[in-house]
């Protein structure tokens, strides 16, 4: 079976007046958003500008807001919006620079962790029993049924936490959510005592977590679980438990 | 079709009143800073009002007649219902801040929302009958 669909799209350059356009397209009944995206732009407009690269929630490239909340639409299924004749509003993420119709620029968000020294690695991902991986090394099947894969850093970098922040959208300088998640994961991975003592630091800076403002929608947008809110909300113990000097 | 938007990074938090994005975090986000904008704004009136006073009695005996009438003690009543939804909403965020209610700060608004309502129902039938 197939679905007919109407994309209503935010189309956006930086020499034009941002618009809407309308495209009617038709997809499987088990596609997903992006799908239906890549459909517009194939049938329609190979002028529509999107991102995209894994189709599986993995990279966090796609990320763009339907019907006015964030997704990643690799894993969001049309029928899940489909409501009658009305169509589905796809627009860019939120509070960062447009580039062009549904891509943004998130050199601010990453340059924000790369400053604080905190760029996401997941040590745990290419390592097995704390011995390095080769990228085309096959991995014995035994192996991976004994050993479980751990993933501590769930944080895919979509910048959906940051969109949907309402302090981001009225503070640039703000660390955000995502960074902030980060600096909490680092905290638990830590025990030398002045890392420790310098990622408290950045979290207690005047654009740290003192500027949340407890919206939770990082929480609630987050599609993979990372729950940056509540780690906001410990880093706050953590810094108090230094400041008057008692807990962790 | 042709779209302003806020492209203005000065502008941006215009998007807080995108409502399709709304969800029970953003509402009370938003709840809190237009109540707060509103205390304010009445606590300036108040010192405003009080000002009558210098007039004497001549002045003031007929601002208070004034104050009894329905519109103001239903203005009093909105007034009432910005104090309670602001400071039961910063009691959720203090909590919530300190490690209490973090998984469940939906249910704490929710709840805290609904001891506001109780609160008002009784603020207003003092206000009005008391």
């Amino acid at each position: 079976m197939a679905l007919n669909v109407t994309l209503r799209m935010f189309r956006y350059r930086p020499d034009q007046s941002a618009r809407y356009d309308m495209f009617k397209v038709t997809v499987p009944d088990a596609a997903n958003v992006l799908d239906a995206i890549e459909q517009a732009w194939a049938q329609h407009d190979r002028a529509l500008m999107f991102r995209h690269a894994c189709h599986h929630a993995s990279c966090g490239t796609c990320a763009v807001r339907v019907n006015g909340r964030e997704v990643l639409p690799c894993i969001v299924p049309v029928k899940k919006y489909l409501d009658g004749d009305k169509p589905l509003t796809i627009e860019p993420l939120k509070n960062f620079s447009l580039v062009g119709d549904l891509v943004v620029d998130v050199a601010n968000f990453f340059q924000k962790q790369a400053a604080s020294g905190l760029v996401i690695t997941r040590p745990t991902e290419n390592k097995l029993e704390g011995k390095p991986i080769a990228y085309d090394q096959g991995l014995d099947p035994a192996s991976v049924e004994t050993v479980p894969f751990n993933r501590f850093e769930n944080c895919i970098e979509c910048g959906i936490c940051l969109s949907a922040c309402p302090t981001m959208a009225a503070s640039v300088k703000f660390f955000g959510p995502a960074s902030l998640a980060a600096l909490e994961r680092e905290l638990d991975k830590t025990t030398d005592p002045q890392r420790r003592a310098r990622l408290l630091e950045l979290a207690d800076d005047e654009q740290g977590v003192w500027r949340c403002h407890s919206a939770w929608e990082c929480t609630e947008t987050c599609p993979q679980n990372v729950r940056p809110a509540e780690a906001i909300m410990a880093l706050r113990r953590r810094i108090f438990a230094q400041r008057f000097g008692f807990g962790k | 079709m042709k779209l302003s938007l806020p492209e203005n990074q000065k502008l941006r938090f215009l998007r807080w009143f995108d409502f399709r994005s709304w969800r029970v975090g953003m509402l009370a986000y938003i709840l809190n800073r237009v109540t707060a904008i509103g205390l304010v704004v009445y606590l300036y009136l108040h010192l405003v009002v009080l000002s009558i006073l210098t007039g004497g009695p001549t002045q003031w005996d007929p601002f208070v007649a004034l104050a009894r009438s329905p519109f103001f003690l239903a203005l009093d009543v909105i007034l009432l219902a910005g104090i309670l939804i602001h400071g039961l909403n910063g009691v959720r965020v203090t909590l919530t801040g300190v490690g209490v209610g973090v998984g469940a700060q939906k249910t704490l608004f929710a709840a805290l929302m609904l001891v506001g309502a109780v609160l008002l129902l009784a603020g207003a039938w003092k206000i009005f009958m008391g």
